[in-house]
């Protein structure tokens, strides 16, 4: 294990005994502290808690919030629901991918961005919508974006 | 920590009381939607500027759930008046102050939210807090008379007593299923086994719905009283709000709400004294829409993949760690508190025989007012569309409503006065669904959407059944095929084969529903099937392989809007007119007086307005001083062509078949040239001047004109050795009104009106002017009529403003103008001695919509009354002279219009073309360019050639855009002409679809 002894002990302190439905709650606790799913923590935590890695495994391949790849720093998502699809979002997620020199789903060499586009956001009414690192943005247009995404560089930049 | 009912009402009472009525305050929304528009920063301005005026005792700041206008957000509500402000930003604070604090109405523009249609249209039962409390205020709640409900079950009412006030309420689960919530709870309670659990659905995964999420947000206590009551009618003891890790501030509400009503004693042991235990624990879902699914949810719950089992044994008996497990949506729990105060005969007065209550919608989409919207059930779709919902944006048709998401199915135009329930929902091919509602318009592909929401259901089964895992991805492939135009119609076949196997072999509901977006497309919209699979058409000119770029497919005469606009934005106005000229030698005449189709599809207007294209061509044309010189023929002209009829389509056939080196003659009956350019369309809004400059260029092509030439004889013409003919006489006979006393004086049609006021020989008008019809061509005539003098001018109607065909713009300048507009009313005699005197009229009222949307109106019996008029002006169509036909076999008749290929424009098997207003009938100006186009291009290859028009030039080096721009063009005077910066700004928001 590496240097994350301290962290993960704090997981795991709640969930001991583990239970079978505290798999789910166990693993997100684990992807807010490291910002994903490290395969060596998932070892540890399995270890420590008995539940195989095989079912982690199952589980976390199944649901589309964990990750197993570690993520950007800044994490911008794309609504490609039913509203945003009729009110041009193809354009906006179009419009990050190309800025972003990444696909859906992917992360930048650098980490510093991660990209992802959500089934539904659940803010119809503002469709196009996109979220950058939890602050949402409606009625986007493609040139907002590039706003967007330019001031969060541009803060990265300026450290 | 309330140890009883008695003092929980005590407290209750007391913190009622607290409540100031006349206390001012200002509301700002804090819901997701209104933050993203920076609902903070204006709630903190606030703040700041009350504590800079010193106005902390008089005014108070508090941020709400959402009022549901989402559209207007960041919504600011100022009590105690509960005025409305919508798009707040922190510049309008100070004044919105000054307002509450010391009265008076300067400044921003507010009006009182039951004045708003979007609320009084409404009715706000389950919403009715969201927007008053602040969420995470637990003495808010109960002061506005939250958890009175809880305390009534526990302290007044058995367990089965509730279960039967709840089912004879009526209410069913709003999650989508409709099942009656009072007989779920029953077999639940029914079930053996401890302990049992309830659990509140919150993982709300379809697209287009979000009025789970705002309950949560908003009023996450009414949620959990909900629960409470259902838990205590059930007897469970466990609850749990499943919720979806992509709302991360309904899961904080959440979880803040239930750690507030433990400590007071609402949620644990012992409940209010009543004997009664129950907690509740939040547990976040991890995206997968599936979950949404009973067993799937509850397998989540248990640690595993969230897979579907087989039912029965269903939930109730065997559900979470195989217990008895009762599951509601949100929304669902949320009417529970409502129907317990106010009781089941209250609720069953709200709503129709088989749905009772009200329903939630999620109003989303291409509809002018976007939000959350609460109505009775029973409401029709059109009350929400266009009435709540203020219609559909940028001038485009209403198509169909999405409802249901991907369970559900596109409703269509037809639909729009059916009363929304559980029921008629179903019959119309959707479902309820958990509420939300897309509007789609006629930029809207049908087919695009089945490919998007199988697409949707594809990547979301979970793969367990084979006919749903294998089966939508076989429809998502087939449906890509048509998109990209290489259908086949069997396709049809296999879709709806696919779609019922899916639906038979699936265990959940994802898989018996994923085709129904597919099948109701197919029910509702076949023929976008048919067209995109025979003739490799788009309607929606959407589909990216088949039409290319939207604009340019919408375009009649296919001119490459994205070029030129480009060439606009660069100050290259003289090589934009010649781009344009390529296809269509009207750009004077189009920069003024197109109904530009390009901008109704433009993609522009998806996202916010569309481009203005045709004030920047209008903004070329002016730019560019001189006629300009055409790429002429340099060689020798071959095949002589006789073109009857110099309109927009005989001229634009002319045009390009001189360019292709062909001789043509164009023959005019009349001494002016430009056909219904000149008798349809007044010199207000197209200038003389303006058309002579198109005309002049086209005879610089080397086109003959000769006026005065009447033709009665097309073998004459064949016989003088013209190798080829196109009829392009356009539309010039009106058609009548068949109503008695049409023949008095002062009655005449619309082009022969038009005709003497264009042509100068009618000075004046006096008197009082009845215009009857709905089309350009009447609101033309009445603002004509209008200009020389009548003393008033009456338009008649016979639907609705909505309805009315003639451009919105056009009707707007009417009516500044003083034209008085009567809708609803029909004509049904001419009355007067000779002498038209007066109008007798019969007021309509609209009826069952049509296929197309349109209500039928219907005369109202017994409404009939006269309008005084010296004038009447009849507008409702023209026909074509069909003279022509009568001496020669080989043009076609159909009808009143005469027939041609609608490619090539030729009449059957003879030499004789025809395009225009005489085969459409009364069509637009660039639908007739679009036909002489079409006819140059056959008639050229029926002679012989290629039938090539002028190369499509591409630019060497493609302009991409640039840095952002707002929308300045739109708002500028579009009567007057552009600025040179506004245009480029404005030719810049061209989001370049053709460069993908």
């Amino acid at each position: 294990m590496p240097a994350a002894d301290a962290t993960l002990d704090g997981i795991l302190e709640p969930f001991q005994p583990a239970g079978a439905g505290d798999l789910i709650p166990l693993l997100q606790e684990i992807q807010e502290a490291y910002g994903y799913l490290p395969a060596d923590v998932l070892q540890e935590a399995s270890r420590r808690t008995g539940i195989p890695t095989s079912r982690m495994y199952g589980v976390i391949t199944f649901y589309s919030q964990f990750h197993l790849e570690p993520r950007g720093r800044h994490t911008v998502r794309a609504c490609r629901g039913t509203a945003c699809h009729v009110r041009g979002g193809k354009r906006v997620i179009e419009a990050a991918e190309s800025y972003l020199g990444i696909g859906d789903g992917e992360t930048r060499d650098d980490l510093t961005f991660t990209f992802e586009t959500v089934a539904c956001l659940g803010a119809c009414a503002l469709s196009p919508v996109i979220v950058v690192d939890e602050r949402y943005a409606g009625k986007v247009t493609p040139e907002r974006v590039e706003q967007m995404l330019q001031a969060v560089e541009a803060a990265e930049a300026a450290g | 920590m309330i140890e009883s009912v008695a003092a929980f009402r005590d407290w209750q009472d007391e913190l009622a009381a607290g409540l100031d009525p006349e206390a001012k305050v200002v509301t700002v929304c804090g819901d997701t939607n209104c933050r993203a528009f920076g609902s903070e920063a204006v709630r903190e301005s606030f703040t700041q500027e009350i504590d800079r005026r010193g106005w902390q005792e008089q005014v108070s700041v508090k941020t709400t759930g959402c009022p549901g206008f989402c559209q207007r957000g960041p919504v600011v509500v100022t009590l105690p008046e509960h005025l409305f402000c919508g798009g707040v930003c922190t510049d309008d604070v100070p004044e919105i102050l000054e307002r509450v604090v010391l009265g008076g109405d300067a400044g921003v523009e507010t009006v009182h939210d039951r004045d708003l249609f979007f609320y009084s249209g409404q009715r706000r039962e389950v919403l009715r807090l969201n927007g008053i409390l602040a969420p995470l205020d637990l003495e808010d709640y109960v002061a506005h008379g939250g958890y009175a409900a809880a305390a009534k079950a526990l302290s007044e009412l058995t367990p089965e007593q509730v279960i039967d006030e709840v089912r004879e309420a009526g209410l069913r689960g709003r999650g989508g299923a409709g099942f009656p919530t009072g007989v779920k709870w029953r077999f639940c309670r029914d079930a053996e086994g401890s302990p049992k659990y309830l659990i509140c659905n919150a993982d709300e995964g379809d697209p287009g719905a979000f009025m789970d999420r705002s309950l949560l947000e908003g009023t996450p206590h009414a949620v959990l009283e909900g629960m409470l009551i259902a838990a205590y009618a059930i007897g469970a003891s466990k609850g749990i709000v499943y919720v979806r890790a992509e709302y991360p501030t309904a899961v904080h509400h959440s979880e803040v709400a239930v750690e507030q009503a433990r400590a007071a004693g609402l949620l644990g042991e012992n409940i209010l004294g009543s004997g009664f235990d129950f907690d509740i624990a939040v547990h976040r879902g991890s995206g997968a829409f599936v979950c949404g699914e009973e067993t799937a949810l509850i397998a989540s719950l248990e640690g595993r993949r969230g897979m579907p089992r087989p039912r029965p044994p269903f939930p109730a008996v065997s559900g979470l760690w195989g217990r008895p497990t009762n599951i509601n949506n949100v929304e669902t729990l949320a009417n529970v508190p409502l129907i317990v105060l106010k009781g089941s005969e209250w609720y069953r007065g709200i709503g129709t025989e088989g749905s009772k209550g009200t329903k939630i919608f999620a109003l989303a989409g291409k509809v002018n007012n976007t939000g959350l919207v609460e109505v009775p059930m029973g409401t029709t779709l059109r009350e929400i569309v266009f009435g709540i919902g203020g219609g559909i944006p940028g001038g485009r048709h209403f198509k169909a409503v999405q409802m249901g998401g991907p369970s559900g199915g596109c409703v269509p135009a037809r639909y729009l006065d059916l009363p929304i329930d559980y029921d008629s929902v179903k019959d119309a091919g959707a479902i309820m669904g958990s509420g939300g509602m897309v509007v789609m318009d006629e930029a809207t592909c049908m087919v695009d959407i089945a490919r998007y929401f199988t697409e949707f259901v594809m990547n979301e089964s979970c793969g367990k059944c084979a006919p749903c895992r294998i089966g939508t991805r076989q429809m998502h492939d087939i449906l890509v095929r048509i998109t990209e135009g290489r259908g086949e119609l069997e396709d049809i076949d296999r879709l709806e084969r696919l779609g019922e196997a899916c639906a038979e072999g699936s265990l959940c509901g994802l898989g018996q529903t994923a085709a129904n977006p597919v099948l109701s497309t197919i029910r509702h919209f076949r023929d976008e099937y048919v067209a995109h699979i025979v003739e490799k058409r788009c309607a929606a000119n959407s589909c990216k392989k088949m039409v290319g770029t939207s604009c340019v497919a919408a375009c009649p005469a296919h001119v490459n809007v994205p070029e030129y606009l480009a060439l606009i934005k660069e100050g290259r106005s003289a090589e934009a007119l010649e781009m344009i000229r390529r296809r269509n030698p009207f750009p004077s005449v189009c920069g003024r007086a197109c109904d530009h189709p390009c901008e109704t599809f433009c993609r522009r207007a998806d996202l916010d307005e569309a481009v203005a294209i045709r004030n920047l061509k209008r903004f070329a044309s002016d730019e560019v001083a001189g006629v300009g010189t055409p790429p002429v023929w340099k060689g020798e002209r071959k095949g002589r062509v006789a073109v009857i009829g110099a309109g927009p389509c005989g001229l634009t056939a002319a045009y390009f078949l001189a360019l292709m080196g062909r001789e043509v003659t164009v023959l005019e009956k009349d001494e002016k040239i430009g056909g219904a350019l000149i008798t349809g369309i007044p010199a207000f809004r197209l200038p003389r001047d303006v058309l002579g400059r198109d005309i002049e260029y086209i005879r610089r092509a080397g086109v003959t004109i000769e006026t005065g030439r009447s033709v009665d004889s097309i073998p004459k013409l064949l016989a003088a050795g013209y190798d080829a003919v196109l009829v392009a006489i356009g539309a010039q006979e009106s058609a009548e009104l068949a109503i008695p006393g049409e023949d008095k004086d002062g009655v005449e049609d619309t082009l022969a009106f038009l005709r003497k006021a264009n042509s100068g020989r009618l000075a004046e008008v006096d008197g009082r002017v009845v215009v009857v019809g709905g089309g350009n061509a009447a609101i033309d005539a009445a603002r004509v009529a209008q200009r020389l003098g009548a003393e008033s001018v009456t338009v008649l109607y016979r639907r609705s403003r909505e309805e009315m065909p003639a451009l919105d713009e056009e009707v707007e300048e009417a009516i500044s103008e003083g034209v008085e507009m009567q809708f609803l009313a029909a004509p049904v005699a001419i009355e007067g001695n000779g002498r038209v005197t007066h109008v007798r009229c019969v007021e309509m009222e609209l009826g069952d919509a049509d296929e197309q949307g349109r209500r039928r109106p219907i005369p109202v019996p017994g409404s009939e009354s006269s309008l005084a008029a010296d004038r009447v002006i009849v507008a409702i169509g023209q026909q074509p002279d069909l003279g022509l036909a009568e001496g020669y076999d080989g043009l076609e008749v159909d009808g009143r219009l005469f027939r041609a290929d609608p490619v090539t424009q030729r009449s059957g098997e003879s030499p004789v073309f025809v395009g225009g207003d005489v085969v459409t009938g009364p069509s637009t100006i660039i639908g007739a360019i679009g036909a002489g186009q079409r006819a140059a291009v056959a008639i050229d290859r029926f002679l012989g050639g290629a039938g090539e028009l002028p190369a499509e030039r591409v630019l060497a080096d493609a302009i991409r855009p640039g840095e952002a721009v707002m929308a300045i063009a739109r708002h500028q005077q579009p009567a007057q002409g552009y600025q040179l910066r506004i245009a480029c700004l404005e030719a810049e928001r061209c989001l370049r679809c053709d460069l993908e």
